[in-house]
Order: structure tokens, then C-alpha cells, then sequence
């Protein structure tokens, strides 16, 4: 696994990146993706059982079907959203994010200033430049579903974060995060519909 | 499983397996009663008061101790006085209060009671890491999310979508305490990092902000605001008054342990800053109560006012890490704000309007209601004076500036005065809506079930009941804090994690001994190698 963890935090701030810049279905494919990936992560050493692994796996999953859009998983659609040249268009449109998770990423390597030596540099790194990346939306988006995914965004990063320096949550800790993660989702998407309905009467 | 095992699980879990209950029991009774929905509704609301009431009783009898004491592998559940103190309590408010809200939602708020009580339960009983404070908070933007539900009105779905970024931002925090708390040990052997009395303040911050924010202490009220603006008052009172109140617990405790594990006096501005939020809070929840014409705002603003004596006492554990006054006006205050939140939604049911402009005369029209308002402020003043009253003056003389308290005391008496101004509203000449109002025999279920529990919460909360609330302990520090979690090698020097004496007893003595109360050293300074 430790061989895994640096393409897996690659992966887990690209998707990061592009669940807060995309829109519609390439920022909700970016999302499952950062969500399977820092998971992944956070549970890969410290966990034996898997038993947080599984936990999270299944908030996330009951989290995503609930609030994933109508209509996603049209294949034309999906083709022509997550093509290559549509995702690297997307990044481009938004240089400043792209810049503070690649910041995000270098000020996660340099040691903390903290007297805490145990900490992984791999994690640390993929939490800070996630944390980045979807606090701004978080604080600033206006549009739910967009803050939505900030919140997710910054949570993955909060936790990454957290077992670079405590290693794997406790199973009791994982089930409370797991449902978290269900609630954001499942809140902000049902306030999404509630919202669009109330504007459309 | 034995037999044992069950009865356990069954007392450490009761709360939840109610709350689970619930979820079933609506939808059969609906089932059952078929297309008579208004006949449905009032049988739905008897079952989820009983389930209520049901919990009360079960969590008295279950208890905190020693037997209550779950354990699933590597999970434990351990009820706290506190916690089943809270369901207690919480089970009998909420009956009432779906009671008296009656309509075709009761069973529903119901529901989202039971709910939101089994949450307050399981987080005081699981006082590990961020869980209690996750678990609190997750719970507070679930119900806001259901309580909400039901039509599509734009009003309450932004309400829930500002709980839903303040959860999301409130996390990062806890977890940046918890880093810097355990930095803390290492601090204190290590003179080119920090001081340990900056990462304690640092760690105070943190920690400090989750109650502020989640209290709705100044100047974080709006929040608080459109809460009691937007969702129904069952709702209302779990995100605004209750999570809340539990997540002080929680936090208070977590600043005792702070402060006495350091030698030097917490650093910054932090205490005085706190202190100042609160007396303003109350001074600011006071003005804008007595300025407004919405009982549903008043009551709103009532709760800010509360807030900001939870700032105040937190400000207090941090000054005094051994005194537990801090803890003693949790409970009071939620109790008193949520009798204000039973007068409003009686009230809003009677008359169908919230402006005080239409409800003259209220009081003289339905006098049980009068009963109720009453409690409620008598429960506010906390009178006759005694235990609550003393706790209240020593939090002000803890703080230790005259300023601060003397805004303090004029904020509690504008509090007052907005309270009675309620209650004088009510003795005035009969507006049209009053006069035309139905009312109901006093001899009725509803009726007398209002005004009994509005005796009985004031009693509580006035403190002729003698029921107190310790702290939930400190929290223990992250279970996998060990050097073998973690990718990199083990740190030069491992504090050690002795047990120390409690810093936060509880001031109602349990029978029974727990073999988990004794508090681990979470942030303590160990000593140099």
C-alpha cells in the first residue's frame, strides 16, 4: 500500500481540484473519485480489520445516491463532460485553484511547526492542499451544490490531515465521520431541490 | 450474547433503540389508520410521546453507571450523569411540547425529539477524540435538514444551508485543537518549539470557537436567529438550545483539563475575549428582544441572551480549571429557554399569528398558557434564589472584571424585563384575534399536561428539583495517537498518559462506580525525560 500513497494523493487533489471547479457531472465523478481515494488513505495502514474503510465506503455511497443529480449517468454526456480536454479546459478556466492546491501540496511537505515528528509527509501534504482548495468555496460559494462538494472537499482534507499525525480513526470516531459525510451530502442535496422547487413556484 | 450482554446493550443504548423505535412506529400507525390522516396524526403523536416519555423513565432507570457500560470490540459506550440527566429531562420537554404543537407534523417532530435526544446521549457517552463533538455536530445539521422538510420554503432550506457550511468549517477547528493539544506534552520538553501556554491558547481557541458558534454567542447570532426564524420549534430548540448545551458540557470540560495541565496562565486575549462576547451577547440577545414584536424573534433572541452565559462560563472553566460552577447553568438555561419555546408554540397554535401587536389580552383568554409564561420566567430568574442564582454571581466573580460583569447582570435584567413584557401583553385589553380565538376546557389532557410540565421544567431549571449536571470528564486523547499508527518513526520522546485526578467531578454523586470515568491525561504535561 505505501507504494499506492503517492499516486493516491495525486489522484485524491486532482479530484479535489476539479470537484470545486467543474460543474454538473464532472465535478460530482471528480467527488466519488477524492472520496474512494482519501479514504483509501486515511484507512490503508492503521486499520487491520477494514472495518473503517467499509464504514466510510458505505456513508459515501448511501451519501452519493442520494444526492447525485438526475440524469448522470447518460453515456454521451458523461463521455463528452470527462473528456480529457474538457477536464484540462476546466483547469485552466481556474488557475487560482489549481495554484493553491499545487501551494497546498509544497506547504504540506515542509514539516510542521510543531513539535510532532510522527506525521506522514505523503498525507499531510494531500490534507493541506485539499483543505485549501475547498475552504474558499466553502466560505464563498453562494451556489449549494458547489458548497456542497466544498464541504466534502474540506472534510476529506480535515481527515487526511488529522491521520497524517493520529494515524486511522477509532471505529466509533469513523462511524461519526462516515455519517457526516452521508449528512452533508444528503442535506445539501435535498436543500438544492428545495430551493430550485421553491424559485421555480 | 448473554443475557447480560443484552440488558447492557439495551441500558447503554436505550435513548437510540427509542429513536430507532420511533422511525418504525410512525409509519405503521399510518399504515394502520389508512387514509384517515388527521386521525393518523393524532395517534402518531401519542405514540412518539409515549416513546418520549418512555425514554425519560428508561433513562433513569438505565443510569450512568457501571452496568450501563457497553462494549462492541473496540467501541465503548458509556453513559454519563449528564447525558441521561439531558434525556431525562429533554424526554419530558419535548413530550409536552409535541403535545402541544398537535397538527398533522407532531409525530414527525416527534421523531426528530427522540432523535436528537438519543444523539446528546450517545455523544456524552462516548467522550473519545472529536466523535462526541463530530457526532454533535453532524446530528445538529441532520435534524435542522428533517426539521425542515416537509414543504419547500426557501426561508428554512437557507436556514439549513447555513448550518451545513458552519459544520463544515467547525470541524477543521476541532481538529486543529486536537493537533495542538497533544503538542502540548511535547512542548514542554522541547524549548525551540512553542510555548506550552500558546498552544494551550491556541488550543482553547479552537475548541472555544465550536461552542460560540454552535451556541450563537455574539457575534455569531444570526445564525441562532434565522434558526428560531425558519424551523419548527422542536427543531428550533435541538440545533439552537440543546446540541448546543451538550457541546458546552463537552467543551467546558475539555478547557478545565486545559487549564490545569499547564502551569503558566492561558496566553492572549482569549479569556477576556470570551468573556466580552458573552456580556455583550447577553446585553445584545436583551436590547434586541425588547425591540422586536415577534414572539417567535423574542424567544430567539432569549436563547441568544442564554448563549451568552455559556460563553461567560466557559470563559470561567478556562479562569478556574477546578471549579464546576461553569457546568451547573447548562442545564437551567436550556430548560428555561425551552419553556419559552413551549409558551410560543402553544401560543402560535391558539391565536395563528407571533406579533404581539394581535395577541392583547392572551393571557386573560387562555390563563394555562399564562401558567406556562410564568414558569418560564420564574425559571429565567431562577427563583427563590438559590443553587442556579449562586452559580450565575460566582461565574461573574470568576471572571474577575467588574465591567464585563456589571454588562453582564444589565444584560440578565433586560432579559428580564423582555420576558415580563411578554407576560404584561397578555393583561391587556383583547385584541380581535384573541377575542376570536376558540378556547378549550381547562380539564383537558393537552391542557393540563401543559401546565404540569411547565411546573415541573421550571422546578428544574429554577433548581428546586436539585438536579445538576457534572462535566462529561476531558476528553482522553485520540485512541491512535500511539507511534505505531502513523507512517514515520516513532517521535524521540512518548508523553506518558498516567491518570490524573479528575479535574471536572461531577457534583451528583453516582452509586455505582464506573470502570471508564477516570480521565486519561489528555493534554497534560508530562514530565522531561
Amino acid at each position: 500500500m505505501p507504494s499506492l500513497e503517492v499516486p493516491l494523493v495525486l489522484i485524491a487533489i486532482l479530484a479535489g481540484t476539479l470537484a470545486v471547479t467543474s460543474a454538473g457531472r464532472g465535478a460530482w465523478v471528480a467527488l466519488t473519485i477524492l472520496a474512494l481515494s482519501s479514504s483509501a488513505l486515511e484507512f490503508s495502514v492503521a486499520d487491520p480489520n477494514r472495518i473503517g474503510l467499509i464504514l466510510r465506503l458505505s456513508a459515501i455511497g448511501i451519501g452519493l445516491a442520494a444526492a447525485l443529480p438526475e440524469n448522470l449517468f447518460d453515456r454521451d454526456a458523461l463521455r463528452r463532460d470527462l473528456a480529457l480536454r474538457t477536464l484540462i479546459g476546466t483547469l485552466r478556466e481556474h488557475p487560482v485553484v489549481v495554484a493553491s492546491a499545487a501551494a497546498g501540496l509544497l506547504l504540506g511537505l515542509v514539516p510542521l511547526a510543531l513539535p510532532i515528528e510522527s506525521s506522514s509527509d505523503a498525507l499531510r501534504a494531500a490534507g493541506i492542499a485539499l483543505l485549501v482548495v475547498g475552504l474558499p468555496p466553502l466560505l464563498t460559494s453562494r451556489f449549494i451544490e458547489a458548497t456542497t462538494r466544498a464541504a466534502v472537499v474540506t472534510l476529506a482534507g480535515t481527515m487526511l490531515l488529522r491521520t497524517s499525525i493520529f494515524g486511522a480513526l477509532d471505529p466509533l470516531t469513523a462511524l461519526a465521520i462516515g455519517a457526516g459525510f452521508t449528512c452533508l451530502l444528503v442535506v445539501g442535496g435535498s436543500v438544492a431541490t428545495r430551493i430550485s422547487n421553491s424559485e421555480e413556484e | 450474547m448473554t443475557e447480560v450482554e443484552v440488558l447492557s446493550v439495551i441500558r447503554a443504548l436505550f435513548p437510540t433503540l427509542m429513536a430507532l423505535s420511533s422511525l418504525a412506529l410512525v409509519p405503521l400507525i399510518r399504515l394502520w389508520r389508512g387514509s384517515q390522516r388527521d386521525d393518523a396524526a393524532e395517534y402518531a403523536t401519542v405514540g412518539v410521546q409515549l416513546l418520549l416519555l418512555a425514554t425519560s423513565i428508561g433513562a433513569v432507570l438505565a443510569g450512568p453507571g457501571y452496568l450501563s457500560t457497553l462494549r462492541l470490540g473496540q467501541i465503548t459506550i458509556d453513559p454519563s450523569e449528564p447525558g441521561r440527566l439531558l434525556v431525562l429531562l429533554g424526554g419530558i420537554v419535548f413530550a409536552v411540547i409535541v403535545g402541544a404543537g398537535e397538527g398533522r407534523r407532531a409525530g414527525t417532530m416527534g421523531q426528530i425529539a427522540l432523535c436528537g435526544i438519543a444523539a446528546i446521549d450517545l455523544a456524552l457517552a462516548a467522550p473519545s477524540g472529536i466523535a462526541p463533538i463530530a457526532l454533535l455536530l453532524f446530528a445538529s445539521l441532520a435534524i435542522s435538514g428533517a426539521a425542515a422538510s416537509g414543504k419547500d420554503d426557501a426561508g428554512r432550506a437557507r436556514a439549513v444551508f447555513r448550518d451545513l457550511r458552519t459544520v463544515s468549517l467547525l470541524l477543521p477547528a476541532v481538529v486543529i485543537a486536537e493537533i495542538l493539544r497533544t503538542a502540548i506534552s511535547y512542548a514542554a520538553v522541547d524549548a525551540s518549539y512553542a510555548t506550552p501556554a500558546s498552544l494551550a491558547a491556541g488550543t482553547a481557541l479552537g475548541v472555544s470557537l465550536v461552542l460560540i458558534v454552535a451556541a450563537g454567542v455574539f457575534p455569531f447570532h444570526n445564525r441562532l436567529i434565522k434558526i428560531f426564524e425558519a424551523l419548527p420549534i422542536v427543531g428550533s430548540l435541538l440545533v439552537g438550545v440543546w446540541i448546543p448545551s451538550a457541546l458546552a458540557l463537552i467543551v467546558m470540560s475539555e478547557l478545565s483539563a486545559l487549564a490545569s495541565s499547564i502551569t503558566d496562565p492561558i496566553g492572549g486575549a482569549i479569556v477576556p475575549g470570551i468573556l466580552l462576547a458573552g456580556a455583550a451577547t447577553l446585553v445584545f440577545g436583551a436590547v434586541s428582544a425588547l425591540l422586536n414584536d415577534d414572539i417567535g424573534e423574542i424567544v430567539g433572541y432569549l436563547a441568544v441572551g442564554n448563549a451568552g452565559w455559556l460563553a461567560i462560563a466557559a470563559a470561567a472553566a478556562l479562569q478556574s480549571p477546578t471549579d464546576t460552577t461553569s457546568r451547573l447553568i447548562v442545564l437551567p438555561g436550556t430548560l428555561a429557554i425551552s419553556l419559552f419555546g413551549l409558551w410560543l408554540v402553544s401560543v402560535r397554535r391558539r391565536y395563528g399569528t407571533t406579533s404581539i401587536s394581535e395577541l392583547g389580552g392572551w393571557a386573560r383568554h387562555t390563563s394555562a398558557h399564562g401558567i406556562t409564561l410564568t414558569a418560564a420566567i420564574v425559571a429565567l430568574v431562577a427563583l427563590p434564589p438559590g443553587a442556579v442564582l449562586a452559580a450565575r454571581v460566582n461565574l461573574l466573580l470568576l471572571g474577575g472584571n467588574p465591567l464585563i460583569a456589571l454588562f453582564a447582570v444589565i444584560g440578565q435584567i433586560l432579559l428580564i424585563v423582555a420576558a415580563i413584557r411578554l407576560l404584561l401583553v397578555g393583561f391587556t385589553p383583547q385584541s380581535q384575534t384573541v377575542h376570536e380565538a376558540e378556547t378549550r376546557p381547562f380539564a383537558n389532557l393537552i391542557t393540563i399536561s401543559l401546565v404540569a410540565g411547565s411546573i415541573f421544567v421550571a422546578a428544574a431549571a429554577a433548581g428546586w428539583l436539585a438536579l445538576e449536571s457534572g462535566g462529561t470528564g476531558p476528553l482522553p486523547p485520540a485512541p491512535s495517537v500511539s507511534p505505531e499508527a502513523s507512517f514515520d518513526p516513532a517521535p524521540s520522546f512518548v508523553p506518558s498518559v498516567a491518570p490524573s485526578a479528575d479535574p471536572t467531578p461531577s457534583v451528583t454523586v453516582s452509586p455505582e462506580v464506573s470502570p471508564s470515568v477516570m480521565p486519561s491525561g489528555g493534554g497534560e504535561i508530562s514530565p522531561a525525560p
